[in-house]
């Protein structure tokens, strides 16, 4: 009795809760301190920020698998913020330090590019989101001392991430 | 006198010089200069402070307030105007992180109320928000669904490390 109580009361507090569980090990460390978790739009990837020798660096891993996939470009120009992820997870975003300044940048998993993406003005972005798509971007900025956020054109810079599109030319190709 | 086709010539001359500056400028600044979308950071601009942006499909879900009142806005960037979210800002509700998914149907929140930090999650065809327990007990911080809202990824603060939980959404 008591226990149809619970259920019928964790029930009617959650009803679409069906499975929750930990982001999957990244495999060097047990007590991993994780931060920003974002999730490719298909829910296949998740990028998180871990802290990797006292620095914060974005981590990129199948959900399922836990694999750690890599990211050529982004050893570096720690720490590493706010990743963002596309539909099937060509394109991820985030925001690192180069040079003492923040700067939005986004790596194609695809054809393997950089691509920085300064701000007019010389501003910098302090959290942001990419569409799934890939065909706009929002960036969170500090402008006459609050809090702003300015949405930003991709098309003919990106190309579309399409839901139930190719991640890869060679799908068949192991991951760059 | 230069003949109209030395002119031409100079013209084209001209232009590709141009092009390679240009080319040069932009190689120079290391980057590609983003395009901003006028209108619709015209009105982002007139909701007041505005932070924790979420983009998805045609949605944009951030937390915006002026005068420290801090509520959820979803806009619909197509018409570039905010949908109403009934039963989801309470006057008494801090909003601290929030993310729509591709249909705008599903907002994922984490919002501080009574003294307390709950992740709780948002249908818009049913108007209900619905809290979502987090196992074991933690203090959730981030939250981000995914595109097509059927995963949701939290940061949770447990015995002072942040850790991720995953949750699968029906």
């Amino acid at each position: 009795m008591v226990v149809a109580c619970a259920l019928l009361i964790s029930g009617c507090a959650v009803p679409w809760a069906r499975r929750s569980g930990p982001a999957p090990p990244a495999g060097w460390s047990s007590n991993l301190s994780r931060q920003d978790p974002a999730l490719s739009g298909d829910g296949r990837l998740l990028a998180s920020v871990v802290e990797r020798q006292g620095r914060s660096t974005v981590l990129l891993q199948e959900r399922a698998s836990g694999r750690v996939l890599p990211l050529r470009h982004l050893s570096r120009w720690q720490p590493h913020s706010s990743p963002s992820l596309s539909w099937r997870g060509r394109y991820l975003a985030l925001i690192v330090q180069r040079g003492g300044r923040r700067l939005a940048v986004i790596e194609d998993r695809l054809t393997n590019r950089l691509l920085p993406l300064p701000l007019p003005g010389g501003r910098e972005p302090v959290r942001l989101s990419l569409a799934a798509d890939g065909q706009r971007l929002a960036l969170q900025l500090v402008a006459a001392g609050r809090w702003r956020v300015e949405v930003f054109e991709l098309g003919g810079v990106l190309e579309v991430d399409p839901p139930g599109g190719q991640l890869l030319r060679n799908p068949g190709a192991p991951l760059p | 006198m230069t003949s109209p086709q030395r002119r031409g010539s100079g013209t084209a001359s001209l232009g590709l010089g141009l092009t390679l500056l240009m080319a040069f400028l932009l190689g120079a600044c290391g980057g590609t200069p983003l395009r901003p979308l006028p209108a619709i950071n015209q009105r982002l601009e007139q909701t007041g402070s505005s932070r924790e942006p979420s983009l998805s499909g045609r949605w944009l879900a951030l937390i915006s307030g002026r005068n420290g009142r801090e509520r959820v806005e979803l806009v619909d960037l197509e018409l570039n105007r905010p949908v109403p979210l009934p039963g989801l800002n309470r006057p008494d509700a801090q909003p601290l992180s929030v993310s729509v998914d591709a249909a705008g149907e599903r907002v994922a929140l984490v919002r501080q109320r009574d003294g307390r930090t709950e992740l709780a999650l948002y249908r818009r065809s049913r108007q209900s928000l619905q809290p979502l327990p987090l196992e074991p007990p933690g203090v959730p911080r981030q939250v981000q669904l995914s595109a097509d809202g059927r995963v949701l990824a939290v940061q949770v603060s447990r015995g002072g490390l942040w850790q991720v939980d995953l949750i699968e959404l029906p």
